[in-house]
């Protein structure tokens, strides 16, 4: 399979799909850190839980992350290189293995730069402000290898997800009235399955203070099996399906 | 990763001999493809020779298309079998490294350029002989693979420009490039000339030639069998899904049924001329004679030796246009 991973790779790196999500990505990002830094008074930001919100506005990096990998299996079914990509690789599931080995290296990366961004500007902002950080070390380490971790798997999510759909558009809209409304919405309304939703598993890998995150290693492990049953899925779909 | 039929394939390869000829390149058994209510394709038998480029010929919508997606194991079939090379398509080891595939003319991401296109596809064929295990020798082996093929198709000086500006030709080239890329000893091509200018269809007349003539095959849908007829030796003619015919170019050329239009001074005198030599002839409304049996030019030459000046002489001749409409003609339901 390192072939097929290493074409992916090219794939992922020879059109400005990605650069652009980076871009969305950052400035996303930094809105959300200026806004949690300087719109709270000085006694508001002393409060751990505010002091998270500034410093994790990073994990926002997942959903770009998903995007990452919807767009590298829907993009190849909207523009017809599926076709070739199928004829050289007839073996498909070793094309969606690759994909999703290729996400989860390239979400990884988004989730490395969008941690340090939020961690490094939110410190700056605090520093400047003259506040104490209220977080231990314990935490921002959480913040620092939860973050990719968490990317990595929404960008193989991604990939599952645009396999089972295949259509670009219907795939980017799914995902993002999934992940913005409906996971929001269960969330909010019942707060007893709230750790249990695929945004919910995500929050416990981040050291997330809301009441009903579950613990890091059961976060984890739920998210891993989102990951897997919607990959799983996507994988025998694709396999079976006509390419025509 | 040498597996067993890596072996075996190699082997078949070599000793079904080039000599007999009898090698099926491509192999269709009874192969069909519904779907839902329709049977796009319907219990098709053929099979290619090495060495030989055959024209897939019949109107759109006959199941050419379906065909070749099978052979590449893009649709799966209803029923019976699409071998390539003896072998189903997903068997064979390093498939692109035997078959080449054009399927549409657009098959591209306009924002990747042409050589990028070309490199993640020679990255995912793969090093076979070529190139080390490491990362930077697989880029090495596959960068050189893909400037081959930029110059095999003449599109090294575009190659580095995004997709999203190539014209039709320089697409189909590139499609080509890609097909050429583990240089294959099958080309299958979906109607490569549509839209193509005719330079571009020239070009490609002479490439296919050309690869052919290297002891290679290629097959080549079109629905205009004119398109074709330049560069085909044998042609397989479907409808409806169905088989219709199976044959060499040429003689589906000596099907044509011609007959002859002559009008002269002296209609009569010709005529019984004409009867003498066993032609059939028909004397038309205007005084005009129409001859069947016999080309234009025996025609003439008759009259010359009997000494009658011909007015016009017109070969109504079904043009190869025509068998093939007839051939493909809706059968009366």
């Amino acid at each position: 399979m390192t072939d097929q991973l290493l074409a992916e790779l090219r794939k992922m790196r020879s059109t400005r799909t990605n650069l652009g999500l980076l871009a969305g990505m950052i400035a996303l990002i930094l809105l959300t850190v200026l806004l949690n830094g300087f719109v709270p008074n000085a006694d508001e930001l002393m409060t751990h839980d505010n002091q998270h919100a500034l410093l994790s506005a990073g994990t926002s990096a997942a959903l770009f992350a998903a995007l990452i990998g919807v767009m590298a299996i829907t993009s190849e079914f909207r523009h017809g290189t599926i076709r070739p990509t199928f004829v050289v690789t007839p073996q498909r599931t070793r094309v969606i293995g690759a994909k999703v080995i290729a996400s989860l290296m390239m979400g990884a990366l988004f989730g490395l730069a969008a941690i340090g961004l939020s961690l490094g500007v939110g410190y700056a902002i605090l520093t400047v402000r003259d506040i104490p950080l209220e977080l231990g070390t314990g935490h921002v380490l959480w913040l620092v290898v939860g973050t990719p971790a968490m990317t990595a798997a929404w960008a193989a999510l991604g990939v599952g997800l645009g396999a089972v759909v295949r259509n670009q558009v219907f795939a980017v809209i799914g995902l993002i009235v999934w992940a913005m409304v409906i996971d929001n919405l269960l969330r909010g309304l019942l707060p007893s399955i709230g750790g249990y939703t695929p945004v919910g598993a995500s929050a416990a890998l981040v050291a997330d203070p809301a009441d009903y995150v579950l613990a890091a290693a059961a976060g984890g492990l739920l998210l891993l099996g989102y990951l897997v049953a919607l990959v799983a899925a996507g994988a025998i779909l694709v396999a079976r399906r006509d390419v025509t | 990763m040498d597996r067993p039929s890596n072996h075996s394939a190699v082997e078949l390869k070599q000793t079904f001999p080039r000599a007999t000829g009898e090698t099926a390149v491509v192999r269709a058994e009874h192969l069909s493809k519904c779907f839902g209510d329709l049977r796009a394709v319907d219990d098709l038998t053929f099979s290619l020779k090495r060495g030989t480029v055959t024209g897939f010929l019949g109107p759109n919508g006959a199941g050419k298309t379906t065909t070749l997606r099978m052979l590449l194991h893009l649709v799966e079939p209803s029923a019976g079998r699409a071998l390539v090379f003896d072998r189903r398509y997903q068997d064979l080891e390093r498939p692109a490294a035997q078959v080449g595939a054009v399927l549409e003319a657009a098959d591209f991401h306009p924002g990747r350029s042409g050589r990028d296109h070309l490199f993640s596809l020679a990255l995912a064929l793969g090093r076979g002989t070529q190139g080390g295990h490491w990362f930077r020798e697989r880029e090495r082996a596959a960068a050189k693979r893909v400037d081959a093929v930029l110059d095999l198709v003449e599109l090294r000086s575009a190659a580095r420009r995004r997709v999203g500006g190539y014209s039709l030709g320089m697409r189909q080239r590139l499609g080509l490039a890609a097909a050429l890329l583990g240089d294959p000893a099958l080309l299958i091509l979906d109607e490569p000339a549509n839209g193509l200018d005719p330079e571009g269809v020239r070009w490609l007349r002479d490439f296919l030639r050309g690869f052919a003539a290297d002891g290679k095959t290629v097959l080549v849908s079109s629905h205009v069998l004119a398109e074709v007829a330049q560069t085909v030796d044998d042609v397989i003619i479907i409808n409806q899904g169905r088989l219709v015919t199976i044959s060499p170019l040429a003689e589906l050329t000596e099907r044509r049924t011609g007959a002859v239009r002559v009008r002269a001074r002296g209609a009569d005198k010709l005529q019984a001329k004409l009867e003498i030599e066993g032609l059939q002839v028909t004397l038309l409304d205007g005084g005009e004679l129409l001859v069947e049996g016999a080309p234009s030019a025996r025609v003439g030459e008759i009259a010359y030796q009997a000494g009658i000046p011909l007015d016009e002489l017109v070969s109504e001749s079904s043009s190869l246009e025509d068998i093939f409409l007839e051939l493909t003609a809706k059968e009366p339901s």
